[in-house]
């Protein structure tokens, strides 16, 4: 095992009902890298993140996070190991507000005890107020989550994942239905989180992807189908043929 | 009994006597009236000669019973002569009597029947020995009786009594007889009786491992008494003790299967009004806490139309009279009130639960706790107008004599109410299949229960769906309510005993899988039958299941059969 | 909830202290029973009976208000701590009793040579009380730890629950049980050396009930704000999303539950020398279930709403159940559909609800005004419709 990659998965396998979401697929991560994964709907990029944090199981085949397995472990217990997860759906608290949803994601003690006696300390306080900044929510920190608009709900969740400070980065299509505006913002700040925090990002919009410049993995059929730069994989014919040729298909058969 | 038979063959007899020398009974009524005032010696001869004789009639059969339990009485005709007489009532003050011998009625010069008082009547002489041989006689012809099921309890009485003296005419029957079922009863009687035999040790051996290879239940009693008397040898001991125990486990296995049937038939009670919740439950993501009363309204369905088709039915709900019509039938037409009640109890209930759809649960699609909430003040509702319109107290529906019989197969008996109760189950189960997956109603429920909003979007109907469903889901529960109808009492609280059960069956089957449901179904009404025999309680039995499905759901959390979503909050 | 009503919650609890533990029972002590204001003895026990109710209704509430898991056998608790009261109770009837035996009268009834073992303990008042704190936290804690384990949820949990008092329920019917049957232990004499019955006993019960009631809702309060009352109430918004926050979901869950138990549980053990019996029909699946409808009569997700639909919806039962007592469980019944349906908030949230009501028809009213004719567009409802677990 090669000790610098931060995430490998080998021989990963998933069927939901005899459909096979991941085949024998086989993914390396350096650490410090920001990875972008590409491919049409249903090429199991979801499914990937979901085996990766816990909510599914592989059917065969190994992951492992810094050396250690994840794949018997429970949701919290990887989060805890230090992997964060963006959904694709933004999904925060939206009975709280917006300042409480970062605290419940700031990085601290997680046990029963420590939440009922703990107190927010100052220097909590003012870490959430700096990524209330970066996120550009500090004004709608008393606001109830589930009155933003769906971009702000997007920044409050990665808001949460750098709350959380983790050393993997999951960020599943962070710029759905955000203005081209708040897309490059996104863009500039997963760029300034990088190096810090290995990342990777599932995205559809290619101009997101441009600007964020970096190595490309396309999956489809649930395994990896060619992996380099965005030009080597633009130019490519079978990512080509997989992307024009089963356009109708998809229109059919949306993910969600 | 046997007196009115007798008088019904009385009141035959004079056109029968036109025929006297034809009459095969004249013969023999003469005898017995004859050995009924003759001597000893006399009548012994008229017993031996009945017990001899190869074809037994009824006349004769009745007579000697007559006889024997002291119902033949004297008549002293005017001339002095004793005749032998039967009366034709025994607990009025004054009847007419049949004479012994001729099997006329008994007339006075003047043609006019004599009026017998049978308080001072005087019987015919009849002591502890005579009264014996009669009743050897008696056994004698019912062991040649033609109805095997006669034969066979007069053999399993015999054996029981464990008199020597009933061993010849057994052993004599054995060699003469043909059924096989009565052949195996009559061997298990000699047995038996010689295992009582304490003054020949050998036969008594013989007859143990004989009771023991025929795994006799029956003789389980004698063998295990013999087992711990003190005063057997040791050898005879020993050999009662193995064919006690041989005895006893094919009776464990003969209460074993006992038990499975009796689980496969709680099962299937389960099993329909669980059917129906698993299907609006992974439906409509409604949880329907009225769901017993939908039982419950199918129970009492049954009841008004079995009294429907009897005598009418009184109702006074909230102090309004109303009384149902009758349409006073009887015998064969009577009982077929349950063929019409089976689809009354479906309908009714489906249409309590369209209402209920209505009214109440399409506004709580997917809101699972509080449709529980709101189904559950529904079900509160139900049960009170139970208690108004039915009265607080329980009522009995007759069950058609067509269900009230059984049968045995090795020993196991077999209720036709539990074997309906199965097989239509069966039916219900394969007609559930087929309206889900070969009809067009079937297919739209299937794409709702996949999803929803897709389903909508591609232009199913989904509320017609919805009413549909929850109305079918209902109606099963009213089928489950005509039977059970037919196995205990009906009362308001009839669905609230059987509610949790059918959730157990939903959850660990699986949500809207109706394969998870059958397994689970069977499951869990066997393991409550089998755990209530193994611990000795009803109450122990039913606590152990329920511990049995929280630990079984540690294992299983979906249950058996569980259905994957793809959404984070499912 | 908003920290702007602080200030009037607070004047609000000092108010319900001063009337029930200050004033209710000085009117009943003090004043003679021919004045107006007179409390009976009778009225003092029936409302000390509504405060227990209270009590418990904020223990449901807690658990499903705040923790969305809605435990359909909280009355097994209630039960099981009155319980453990009740049989220190018994032992202190002494030789009184009607056999005049040392055993309590059911088991001089049915033939017990002597006290069992497990009973002996029960002699002591403090033990007593200890079991009534941890044999509803015990049993809280396996089940829970059971349930949660394997993530059973949403309405798995609530029918779970309900079997779970179910067969508490039959168990106790039992004979055998030791715990005096289907007609559950009752007679009591003394209470802590003073005659159980008395007048001046029962006002000490009602006191202390207020101060259990008082004492709950402040716990109840403080642990809502703390950084643990937020993520219960995340774990009932969204367990998932929880869990990939990194906290066990399941442990949070569990203290909850573990809490509400023990909260039950101290309600039953004050209730059952105010009512003077116990038995297994207080943990039929009926009652857990009726102690949520006062939960979501009064409104959950609020502390005060559970008190206000206790005391409500019992003092309409006394009522009712005088007054028509064929309709009770329909009023009963016909309660639960309509708050469910039409009042999700309780009567704690109506005003709001109406006030809710009253600006979207007056918006409505406006923009038909502007618009005079033609189509008017309807103010898209909110799809604020959480789903229940």
């Amino acid at each position: 095992m090669n000790k610098r990659f931060i995430l490998t998965a080998e021989g990963v396998t998933k069927s939901f009902d005899g459909f096979k979401a991941i085949n024998d697929l086989n993914f390396y991560l350096d650490e410090g890298e920001l990875r972008t994964i590409i491919g049409p709907n249903g090429a199991g990029k979801s499914t990937f993140l979901d085996l990766i944090t816990g909510r599914t199981r592989p059917d065969e085949g190994q992951i492992e996070f810094k050396g250690t397995p994840v794949i018997k472990k429970t949701e919290y217990q990887i989060y805890r190991m230090g992997i964060g997860r963006k959904f694709q759906t933004p999904s925060v608290y939206s009975d709280h507000t917006v300042y409480e949803n970062i605290l419940l994601g700031l990085k601290g003690s997680r046990g029963v005890f420590g939440a009922i006696f703990g107190r927010v300390t100052p220097a909590q306080n003012d870490q959430i107020h700096h990524v209330l900044e970066i996120i550009n929510l500090k004004d709608k920190a008393q606001v109830r989550a589930g009155t933003l608009a769906h971009g702000q709900k997007q920044w409050l969740e990665i808001g949460m994942l750098i709350a959380q400070d983790p050393e993997l980065m999951l960020v599943d299509e962070p710029a759905a239905g955000m203005t081209d505006e708040e897309t490059a913002r996104t863009g500039e700040l997963l760029l300034s989180l990088a190096g810090k925090h290995t990342i990777i990002v599932i995205e559809h919009d290619m101009t997101f992807v441009r600007q964020l410049a970096n190595r490309v993995t396309v999956l489809h059929q649930g395994s990896i189908l060619r992996e380099g730069s965005l030009d080597e994989v633009q130019n490519d014919e079978r990512v080509i043929e997989v992307y024009l040729g089963k356009k109708k298909h998809d229109a059919i058969h949306p993910q969600h | 009994m046997h007196r009115l038979k007798l008088f019904c063959l009385a009141a035959m007899l004079p056109t029968l006597l036109l025929h006297a020398e034809t009459d095969p009974d004249a013969a023999v009524r003469q005898s017995i009236a004859r050995a009924v005032t003759g001597s000893a010696a006399e009548q012994d001869s008229v017993l031996q000669q009945i017990a001899a004789s190869e074809v037994v009639t009824k006349t004769e059969h009745d007579l000697l019973a007559s006889w024997n339990n002291g119902e033949i009485y004297l008549y002293d005709d005017p001339s002095g002569k004793s005749i032998p007489i039967v009366l034709e009532q025994s607990d009025a003050d004054k009847t007419r009597a049949f004479r012994v011998d001729t099997g006329e009625l008994l007339q006075d010069s003047n043609g006019a029947p004599v009026m017998i008082d049978p308080t001072t009547a005087t019987a015919a002489d009849i002591n502890a020995a005579l009264r014996k041989k009669i009743q050897r006689t008696l056994d004698l012809l019912s062991l040649a009786d033609p109805s095997p099921d006669v034969r066979r309890g007069t053999a399993f009485k015999l054996g029981t009594s464990q008199k020597p003296e009933n061993l010849p005419i057994l052993e004599a029957r054995l060699k003469t007889e043909r059924d096989t079922g009565v052949k195996n009863i009559l061997l298990q009687a000699t047995a038996l009786i010689e295992l009582a035999d304490s003054a020949h040790p050998d036969r008594q051996i013989a007859a143990a491992n004989q009771l023991g290879k025929m795994n006799s239940i029956g003789g389980l009693d004698s063998v295990a008494g013999l087992a711990d008397s003190k005063s057997a040898a040791p050898e005879v001991k020993q050999a009662a003790e193995k064919a006690a125990q041989s005895i006893r486990s094919y009776l464990a296995i003969v209460n074993f299967f006992g038990t499975i049937f009796r689980g496969f038939s709680l099962g299937s009670i389960l099993l329909v009004s669980a059917l129906g919740l698993a299907i609006t439950f992974g439906l409509m993501g409604v949880i329907n806490m009225a769901h017993g009363e939908m039982i419950a309204v199918g129970a009492y369905t049954t009841y008004v139309v079995e009294n429907v088709f009897r005598d009418g039915l009184p109702l006074s709900p909230l102090g309004i009279s109303i009384q149902l019509p009758g349409l006073h039938l009887s015998g064969w037409l009577f009982q077929t009130y349950f063929i019409f009640a089976i689809p009354l109890s479906f309908l009714t209930a489906a249409l309590a639960g369209l209402a209920l759809e209505r009214l109440v649960i399409r506004f709580l699609y997917r809101r699972v706790l509080e449709s529980l909430l709101a189904t559950w003040g529904v079900s509160l509702i139900m049960q009170q107008l139970f208690r108004l319109v039915f009265g607080a107290n329980n009522v009995q529906v007759n069950s058609p004599s067509w269900l009230l019989g059984n049968f045995t197969i090795s020993d196991v008996i077999l209720g036709y109410n539990r074997i309906f109760v199965i097989v239509f189950a069966i039916l219900i189960v394969v007609g559930t299949w087929l309206l889900l997956t070969k009809t067009p109603l079937g297919l739209f429920i299937r794409a709702v229960i996949q999803d929803r909003d897709m389903a909508a979007c591609m232009g199913v109907p989904t509320q017609k769906v919805n009413m549909l469903t929850f109305a079918f889901g209902s109606g099963l529960a009213g089928l489950a309510g005509a039977f059970l109808s037919q196995i205990g009492n009906v009362g308001p609280s009839l669905g609230q005993s059987y509610i949790i059960d059918s959730f157990m069956t939903v959850v660990v089957g699986g949500v809207g899988s109706i394969a998870g449901t059958v397994v689970s179904a069977v499951g869990i009404g066997c393991s409550d039958q089998v755990l209530q025999q193994v611990l000795g309680s009803p109450v122990l039995g039913k606590i152990t299941v329920l511990a049995g499905i929280i630990l079984f759901l540690q294992w299983k959390p979906g249950g058996f059969f569980p259905t994957r979503s793809r959404s984070l909050d499912s | 909830m908003h920290k702007s009503f602080r200030q009037a919650e607070i004047w609000g609890i000092a108010i319900a202290a001063i009337a029930i533990l200050g004033v209710l029972p000085a009117l009943n002590a003090f004043v003679p029973e021919s004045s107006p204001l007179h409390v009976s003895d009778f009225t003092i026990n029936l409302y000390g009976k509504y405060l227990c109710y209270a009590v418990l209704a904020i223990s449901v509430d807690l658990l499903w208000g705040y923790t969305g898991l809605l435990s359909l056998g909280q009355c097994m608790f209630f039960a099981l701590g009155g319980y453990a009261f009740g049989m220190h109770l018994m032992l202190l009837i002494g030789k009184l009793g009607q056999y005049h035996s040392d055993l309590p009268d059911f088991m001089v009834f049915l033939g017990y040579p002597k006290l069992p073992l497990h009973w002996e303990p029960f002699r002591s008042f403090w033990f007593a009380v200890a079991a009534v704190v941890f044999v509803p936290g015990l049993v809280a804690l396996v089940f829970g730890f059971l349930a949660f384990r394997s993530r059973i949820r949403g309405v798995y949990f609530s029918i779970l629950t309900q079997a779970l008092t179910y067969a508490a329920c039959l168990m106790f019917f039992r004979n055998d049980f030791t715990f005096g049957g289907n007609n559950g232990l009752t007679d009591f004499k003394f209470i802590l050396g003073y005659d159980i019955r008395s007048a001046v006993t029962q006002r000490c019960l009602f006191i202390a009930t207020g101060v259990l009631l008082i004492l709950t809702y402040l716990f109840c309060r403080w642990l809502t704000l703390t950084r643990f009352g937020k993520i219960q109430r995340a774990v009932r918004d969204s367990e998932n999303r929880v869990l990939f926050s990194g906290y066990a979901a399941a442990n949070f869950k569990l203290f909850v539950f573990v809490v509400s138990a023990i909260i039950a549980g101290l309600a039953g053990a004050l209730y059952v020398p105010q009512v003077g019996i116990i038995n297994p029909s207080e943990m039929a699946p009926d009652k857990s279930l009726e102690a949520v409808v006062w939960v979501a009569v009064g409104g959950r997700g609020t502390l005060i709403g559970p008190v206000v639909g206790a005391i409500a919806v019992n003092a309409l039962k006394s009522w009712a159940t005088r007054a028509y007592p064929d309709l009770w469980l329909i009023i009963l019944g016909g309660m639960f559909v309509i708050v469910v349906l039409f009042l999700p908030k309780g009567i704690v949230g109506l005003p709001m609800q109406l006030w809710s009501l009253f600006k979207r028809s007056t918006t409505l009213w406006k923009k038909v005004q502007e618009q005079h004719a033609g189509t008017t567009e309807l103010p898209i409802k909110e799809s604020s419709t959480r789903q229940g677990g």
